[in-house]
């Protein structure tokens, strides 16, 4: 028994350790500064799933994974979208196969962008009101239950983003003895039966996939994880309680749009904005907007009001050389 | 006590000031002409002359105007600008701004109590805003320069003429004799028209009252009523208002010495 | 455009009389940049021997125009333009040479006289006169001008010199902030490119066009190194001196003058660390905004303020001959050919602080600039150069003069033309507002 714990904390320490020093790796040896925190930030993101994996295979009590991402979420805002979440990650790697090939992305017009925007509310909200709208209502039955392990789970939709590729129990994909599966695999499978499970996690893989190829972070769009975390910043009782944001000094800035034309999300509120606090919801911290803009320290991330990155002058060489 | 002596090399005319601690010892003028540096040495010895002293008793020497390297003896140089302000706020310990109105080129400055500059403007390059303008037009009346003012005063119409050239503006006069103006009604015009030019200047760089008034055309009686006329403001103008630069270049040559 | 058969803008001058007008133009000329560098060399006694380099391109009769016949000899093709809104990288990705046009000639004004009246800016009358005598090696080894059709000067100006050259012209939208002018102009330079690719027969590919903004990185990052160290208080270079170096990226060899620049920044930063400073550090820093002051005859203002007593000194500018030449780097996302694409004809539209622009919520992009600047060079007065004529900077000034009260910057609006006779009066205001500069910084 004693041994079985310890044998977890060292494989937890090994995998944080590897983390760290893959970080680390990236700080001193990549020289480009426009590119090293993309960098870093893949590294993450291949950590959190990972994680996640590790994470599931000591519990499956989703109650408590839930708690925990929605707890830190409140303060770190769409951290989590931009450097966490799993599926965020295979949406990034179809991005490299894209620039491998040369392919070019798909700009989601300003007005469908907006209308998309709203669209995740409206699901998020679906999903939510749906243990409501179905299923009998007996008087054990109470809203609370149903939403955590009732029938249609609109839990386990908000976790779903997260289930790694890989997961530690029984699925209905498996290539060599290794259970597959994909976010929202299990949601799917609920809603479409044991018949059509697997044709319906295959288109729905496929659509996400290849959208991804041509539009930059496709499923963000529609996320209703994404849009429970972006709740918090849009309406204002709760505008204030996210400690990471994005702070823009309004004199350095020379309107030059590279902010603008980076986003992957198509986020206009960093170029639009005279200063001040980014507050829009599809902003995901993925910081390539601090990362590419050329001005010293006129796209800041603030942690609880205190600069932790900002932006500099990518054409000096970097400083730690 | 320091002796000092602040020299001003105006276009027209060299004016020197001589100073002992802050009084005011005595006072020198020549016309430049072609040889301003011989008009410097007369106008220094007129000075020297009246205040009963010699030259090495002159302690220190600071010139300003157009021209200061033809001074024989100039230990520092000071802008107009700063010495106007240092002398309008010497004279006037309350005056804010200062209108200088010379023969080429007028200037408005706004200061501090200290007589620290805060900013200033100097007339664009055209003489129609300055003392050149009033000889031009005194000649087109065919009337003496020093006349006009107290003829202005006399004035019962009103009548403007173009203030913003001198060749424009004598035309204007021309035509306005022609259509038996009284001269009195013309000469006030031409004030009107000089103190309006000085007035937008003024609230360029922005009207603190109370004004001071200095330079040779402050003497003029026509130009000091047309420009309260415009100014709805206290206007204070000392009794050697053209001696404003050599004054403000002698407090310069006492701050050098150590005496501020 | 296609350069015209029969002149536009006539008044011809006998070709006997033109080439005597332009050996007396060139000579005077050429011994006045003689002479400027002299007061340069003086008035800084340890300036760094690297600046020799910089003086000889200055020197550009002898040296850049030989330069280019050379390589017009060898097939290469020249583009000259007018504006800094001509995208530099895609002239590099053809295979052409850019060449900046724009006369700082005093004396071509007096022909300039003879076409365009005396109320039109002093620099599309020096440049017209320039052209009637064939004045300036750059327009005459052009193959084609790119020209910007931005203020009303430069517009006509276009016109003017298409009875020339060849003239491509590019019409930035003033109305750069709305989504419709990024497209619209894209479209411009897309016109542009395949012209490019005419003129010199070479198509520009994606590996082209990255070489090419490659090239402009190192030039952007050796330009705003040198920005960098002027931020020094007090200051290791002194401002005619810099502005040179800036001037000289427009009509060098870019890579060269890359290197050499990067050379002098080397040396400056070691005399920074050695406390070997250009003036003394209670200096007055002045920054010169507005219409720009172009190479050699020009160099009048910056002379008056650093040979003035009390000595001023330069420390930035708002030209566009000058600190915002190669201020904005092309920020790539992708390296595709459409992103790179892209990113080079954002980069000219719209960080532009050109008064030229506006907007329709405050057009506050020049004054954010100019602020920024202010703060960053530790700027202690503003001096605001208009040419006679120059509508845009003129009804600016009230703006940035309110801007800059709010954080307490003096500015002096200073009006001048290509002429030598006002340097009197000049320097009569120049010093004034230095002394009251001193007098600040001492209370």
């Amino acid at each position: 028994m004693w041994l079985q714990v310890v044998s977890e904390i060292l494989k937890l320490t090994v995998f944080a350790g590897l983390t760290l020093a893959g970080i680390l790796a990236i700080l001193i040896w990549k020289k480009d500064l426009k590119t090293k925190i993309t960098y870093m930030r893949f590294l993450v993101q291949a950590a959190s799933m990972v994680a996640f994996y590790l994470l599931f295979s000591y519990t499956t009590e989703l109650l408590l994974i839930l708690a925990a991402i929605f707890v830190l979420s409140i303060f770190w805002g769409r951290l989590f979208c931009g450097w966490l979440c799993p599926f965020g990650f295979y949406m990034d790697l179809t991005a490299v196969v894209r620039k491998a090939f040369k392919a070019r992305y798909w700009n989601i017009p300003d007005k469908l962008n907006k209308a998309l925007d709203k669209l995740r509310y409206a699901i998020l909200a679906f999903f939510l009101c749906l243990p409501f709208m179905l299923g009998p209502i007996e008087p054990w039955q109470w809203p609370l239950v149903k939403f955590l392990v009732g029938p249609f789970k609109p839990m386990s939709v908000l976790l779903s983003p997260v289930e790694p590729l890989v997961i530690p129990w029984e699925s209905a994909v498996k290539l060599y003895g290794i259970n597959l599966s994909y976010p929202y695999a299990s949601v799917i499978a609920y809603y479409s039966g044991e018949k059509f499970a697997l044709l319906s996690i295959t288109i729905f893989a496929f659509l996400t996939l290849a959208s991804s190829f041509v539009v930059r972070r496709f499923w963000c769009r529609f996320c209703p994880t994404g849009a429970t975390f972006s709740a918090l910043n849009r309406f204002k009782p709760f505008s204030w309680i996210p400690i990471l944001r994005l702070h823009k000094v309004e004199e350095k800035c020379t309107k030059c749009g590279i902010c603008r034309r980076v986003c992957p999300a198509t986020v206009t509120e960093v170029y639009d904005r005279k200063g001040g606090d980014i507050k829009t919801s599809m902003c995901m911290l993925c910081l390539r907007c601090v990362e590419m803009c050329p001005y010293e320290d006129c796209l800041r991330l603030n942690l609880a009001g205190k600069t932790v990155f900002r932006s500099r002058n990518w054409l000096e060489p970097s400083k730690i050389e | 006590m320091a002796t000092v002596a602040g020299i001003d090399m105006g276009v027209q005319n060299v004016k020197v000031v001589i100073l002992k601690g802050g009084e005011i010892l005595s006072y020198g003028l020549a016309p430049s002409g072609f040889e301003p540096e011989k008009a410097a040495e007369q106008a220094f010895e007129e000075a020297l002359g009246k205040a009963g002293i010699t030259p090495s008793q002159v302690v220190h020497v600071a010139a300003t105007g157009v021209g200061v390297e033809l001074a024989s003896r100039v230990d520092s140089k000071v802008s107009v600008v700063s010495a106007d302000a240092k002398a309008a706020v010497h004279l006037y310990p309350s005056a804010r701004t200062v209108v200088d109105v010379g023969a080429e080129e007028s200037r408005v400055i706004r200061c501090d109590g200290k007589g620290t500059v805060l900013d200033f403007a100097i007339n664009e390059r055209c003489a129609a805003g300055a003392g050149a303008f009033l000889e031009a037009m005194a000649r087109a009346l065919e009337v003496r320069l020093e006349d006009m003012g107290r003829l202005s005063l006399e004035a019962e119409g009103t009548v403007s003429i173009s203030a913003t050239c001198v060749i424009f503006g004598e035309s204007d006069v021309v035509s306005l004799i022609h259509k038996q103006v009284p001269k009195h009604d013309i000469a006030r015009a031409v004030y009107d028209a000089l103190a309006e030019r000085i007035t937008s200047m003024i609230h360029r760089v922005g009207l603190e009252p109370p004004v001071v008034l200095v330079g040779g055309v402050a003497r003029d009686v026509g130009f000091a009523a047309a420009l309260k006329r415009k100014l709805e403001a206290e206007i204070l103008i000392p009794d050697h208002p053209e001696m404003a630069g050599a004054l403000g270049a002698a407090l310069h040559a006492l701050e050098k010495v150590g005496e501020a | 455009m296609e350069a015209s058969a029969g002149k536009k803008y006539g008044v011809e001058l006998p070709p006997k009389e033109a080439e005597e007008l332009r050996k007396a133009m060139k000579t005077a000329s050429a011994k006045l940049m003689n002479e400027y560098v002299e007061r340069m060399r003086k008035a800084w006694p340890n300036r760094p021997k690297v600046m020799q380099y910089f003086d000889d391109v200055a020197r550009f009769f002898d040296t850049r125009e030989r330069e280019l016949l050379k390589a017009k000899e060898e097939g290469k093709k020249v583009v000259g333009y007018t504006c800094m809104f001509a995208p530099i990288e895609l002239i590099l990705a053809a295979g052409a040479i850019p060449v900046r046009v724009a006369c700082g000639v005093y004396d071509a004004v007096k022909l300039g006289n003879r076409i365009v009246p005396v109320e039109v800016c002093p620099v599309v009358r020096s440049t017209v006169g320039a052209g009637m005598v064939d004045l300036s090696p750059f327009i005459e080894l052009s193959d084609a001008l790119i020209t910007a059709l931005t203020c009303d000067g430069m517009t006509k100006l276009s016109e003017i010199l298409s009875d020339k050259k060849p003239v491509w012209t590019l019409n930035p939208p003033r109305l750069k902030d709305a989504p419709q002018s990024t497209r619209f102009w894209r479209e411009e330079l897309k016109t542009v490119k395949t012209k490019l690719e005419k003129l010199t027969g070479t198509k520009i590919t994606a590996k082209g066009l990255k070489s090419a903004i490659e090239i402009m990185h190192r030039a952007t990052r050796a330009f705003k190194r040198l920005q960098e160290i002027r931020r020094s208080n007090p200051p290791v270079i002194m401002g005619r001196d810099a502005m040179l170096v800036n001037q000289t990226a427009m009509w060098d060899d870019i890579e060269r003058w890359t290197a050499k620049t990067e050379e002098l920044c080397m040396e400056l930063e070691k005399r920074a660390g050695e406390k070997v400073w250009a003036c003394p550090p209670d200096t007055p820093r002045v920054m010169l905004a507005g219409s720009p002051a172009i190479w050699p005859d020009n160099w009048k203002l910056p002379n008056i303020v650093e040979e003035a007593t009390p000595q001023g000194v330069i420390v930035a500018d708002e030209f566009c001959f000058g600190d915002r030449f190669l201020f904005d780097p092309v920020g790539v996302d992708e390296w595709t050919m459409e992103d790179m694409f892209n990113a080079v004809a954002e980069r000219y539209l719209l960080p532009s602080t050109c008064p030229y622009f506006t907007s329709e919520d405050g057009n506050e992009d020049r004054v954010n600039w100019l602020i920024a600047r202010i703060k960053e060079r530790r700027v202690d007065g503003v001096i605001y150069h208009v040419f006679r004529g120059c509508m845009l900077y003129a009804i600016e000034y009230m703006r940035i003069k309110r801007a800059l009260d709010k954080i307490n910057v003096p500015v002096y609006y200073l009006d001048t033309d290509y002429t030598r006779e006002d340097v009197g009066q000049l320097k009569t205001r120049v010093e004034a507002f230095l002394e009251m500069l001193k007098s600040r910084v001492e209370v």
